[in-house]
């Protein structure tokens, strides 16, 4: 598995407290990859770690290959250097951005790409398409002063996408944006995603998250409680799928059908509707439908009660607070 | 020649790229501070008003101006001017990245905390070289057009370098403050106590204790003495805010010596008597010199405080 991070037994304490404990996080290449939690589990801080921002007590951090914070060889100096050219390949937009005030838009994004090493050139031609990506068009000489919080958010993504970076690192990146700015994001980081990047995103947006995430690892007082594909998380504390369809000429020849159907294990009339109990998780809508249609039935309508990542969100992190699941 | 590259495969971009990039934007953090242009409007001001009013009076009065052949060569910038540069370029530098967050997004950039430190601080430099430079050049036209021709135009640039040197040890102080607090009110508050504190102290001490060389090993205005010079007495302060026109005078009069003298007050017949009695005489030689190395160690010390404290910040916010 190629991995753009991975962490093993990961831990930062502040004083008594511990906000990451052991933490194993691995981030597959090429994958948008939801970090959820409820408040305080950690997200920010591991997120702070993988930038160098903070530096871990124990555990090894690998960030596309390279080891953070763990090297003792070369002393003090080294591992400045080190970490500060770690950072070529990674974008990161902290939770609530905040930039130099006095800094015009562009301005702002010509300096941190001159950091980057970027060449006047590279620069001239990067920093527009990124103005435009973020919707910041027209305002990008104002000074960051005058932008308004979602304002701030947009130049936020763009700074981190200056370098073209392997990896991107969005903490909150909805924070304080209106529901047209969030759906903005939203595109904005599949966008990101297509052009063959890995983005690790927090979120306390469950919904935005299954939205454009494919893996998803939820943590708790600074330690993993799963880590898997969305599809895998999502049905992880469900039963079987239950499907309800409402079928016009309904006939005993429809549901013998349907109950022949391998993956399908119950099928309960109750008048026009059937109520198919599901062997998986998996959404069997398309194989369900097809077979009612082929012996003759009419389907008025459909839905597939499944557990979303929400249920298993609070299922999780209830549990792990030793409060009963809901 | 190919360019070096990263353990992630990117070329290697060259340190000092990165480091000019620092550079840009602290001079432009600066540049555009309200009370930075504010303060060198009314340097440009005082600098102004000292050749404008001789030529008021002049035609008020219906007297000549005396030409004053040494009036650009022996100008400097007064202490408070000094500190006051030093307190306007440096309080926000390193203190407000921390309060307002601006520091994360900087960190996060491949730019370590020593290259942000230097970058900071040339940036620095860069803005009083400049904003000194165009004053004294500013006070030599002045100079010339009231006071008639200017004699040792040569020496201003030392000084110009005399006056930088005076204010970097302010700015050190303030920005060992700063990257120590993490806050612009505590260092600005330090900086401040540190300045008024020694400003009235030092007299007072001079004045019940007699002119201590100690008082020349701090910052700030030092004791004051009188030399003798073919153009009259000249007052002279050993401090490290003088070193400006402590170098002019040691270039001008090399051989001349500093006298410090002790302020008694007797009461005689139910009056107060106050006499002055030498304390001690100085070189001007030597009370260059050591102002000079006074402050460079100043300078030095208080940068590596204002580095370490800064290397090692923890980010938590």
């Amino acid at each position: 598995m190629d991995l753009a991070i991975e962490t093993n037994g990961l831990t930062k304490k502040y004083g008594s407290l511990t906000a990451v404990n052991k933490l194993d996080l691995k981030v597959q290449r090429n994958t948008i990859h939801g970090f959820l939690g409820p408040n305080g589990a950690g997200k920010t801080t591991t997120m702070k770690i993988l930038v160098g921002l903070l530096k871990p007590n124990e555990g090894t951090v690998k960030v596309l290959g390279q080891e953070l914070h763990g090297s003792k060889n070369g002393g003090v100096l080294k591992w400045f250097y080190e970490q500060a050219d770690s950072r070529l390949s990674i974008g990161y937009m902290p939770e609530l951005p905040k930039f130099p005030k006095h800094l015009k838009g562009a301005e702002l994004l010509d300096i941190y790409g001159q950091m980057y090493g970027m060449t006047q050139q590279q620069r001239k031609e990067q920093i527009p398409k990124l103005v435009e990506l973020v919707g910041l068009k027209g305002r990008e000489n104002d000074l960051i002063g005058k932008y308004s919080k979602g304002m701030q958010q947009r130049i936020g993504i763009a700074q981190t996408l200056l370098n073209n970076p392997e990896l991107v690192i969005l903490d909150e990146p909805s924070l304080g944006l209106d529901p047209v700015g969030m759906v903005e994001v939203r595109e904005v980081v599949k966008e990101i995603a297509k052009e063959g990047r890995t983005v690790l995103v927090s979120s306390h947006l469950l919904f935005e998250v299954e939205q454009i995430c494919t893996h998803v690892t939820i943590i708790n007082r600074g330690t993993a409680l799963v880590s898997d594909t969305l599809q895998n998380v999502s049905g992880l504390l469900s039963g079987p799928a239950m499907l309800h369809v409402e079928v016009a000429k309904i006939s005993n020849t429809i549901v013998n059908a349907v109950k022949k159907l391998p993956c399908v294990t119950s099928v309960v009339q109750t008048g026009d509707t059937l109520r198919i109990q599901m062997e998986t998780h998996e959404d069997m809508r398309a194989q369900v439908s097809q077979e009612i249609t082929r012996s003759g039935g009419i389907i008025v309508a459909m839905s597939q009660k499944t557990s979303n990542l929400e249920d298993v969100f609070i299922q999780l992190v209830s549990k792990d607070q030793g409060g009963k699941p809901q | 020649m190919t360019a070096t590259r990263t353990s992630t495969g990117r070329p290697h971009p060259s340190w000092f790229t990165r480091f000019w990039a620092v550079v840009r934007y602290e001079m432009l953090w600066n540049i555009r501070k309200k009370k930075f242009l504010g303060l060198v409007i009314v340097a440009f001001i005082f600098a102004t008003l000292s050749w404008v009013l001789p030529v008021v009076l002049s035609a008020t009065t219906d007297q000549a101006i005396n030409a004053n052949p040494e009036y650009a060569v022996t100008f400097t910038i007064p202490g408070i001017g000094i500190f006051l540069f030093a307190l306007i370029t440096a309080m926000n530098s390193i203190s407000s990245e921390f309060e307002s967050g601006t520091i994360v997004p900087l960190l996060t950039k491949p730019v370590s905390r020593s290259m942000i430190f230097l970058g900071k601080l040339l940036a620095t430099f860069m803005i009083i070289l400049v904003t000194y430079t165009i004053l004294f050049v500013y006070v030599v036209i002045g100079g010339a057009v009231v006071y008639g021709p200017q004699n040792n135009l040569h020496l201003v640039p030392l000084g110009l370098f005399g006056n930088i040197l005076s204010t970097f040890v302010w700015i050190a102080i303030i920005l060992a403050a700063g990257a120590l607090s993490k806050s612009t009110i505590v260092s600005t508050l330090v900086a401040l106590g540190v300045f008024i504190g020694l400003f009235l102290a030092v007299p007072i001490i001079a004045v019940f204790a007699g002119p201590s060389p100690v008082l020349n090993y701090l910052p700030g205005s030092g004791a004051s003495g009188t030399m003798m010079t073919t153009q009259g007495p000249i007052t002279v302060g050993a401090g490290t805010d003088g070193i400006g026109a402590n170098l002019i005078n040691y270039a001008l009069y090399s051989s001349a010596n500093v006298d410090f003298n002790t302020t008694n007050i007797e009461l005689q017949d139910g009056q107060p008597l106050i006499t002055q009695a030498l304390a001690y005489s100085e070189p001007i030689s030597v009370i260059t010199s050591r102002s000079v190395a006074t402050a460079v160690v100043y300078t030095i010390v208080f940068l590596f405080i204002a580095w370490i404290a800064f290397k090692w910040a923890q980010i938590l916010e």
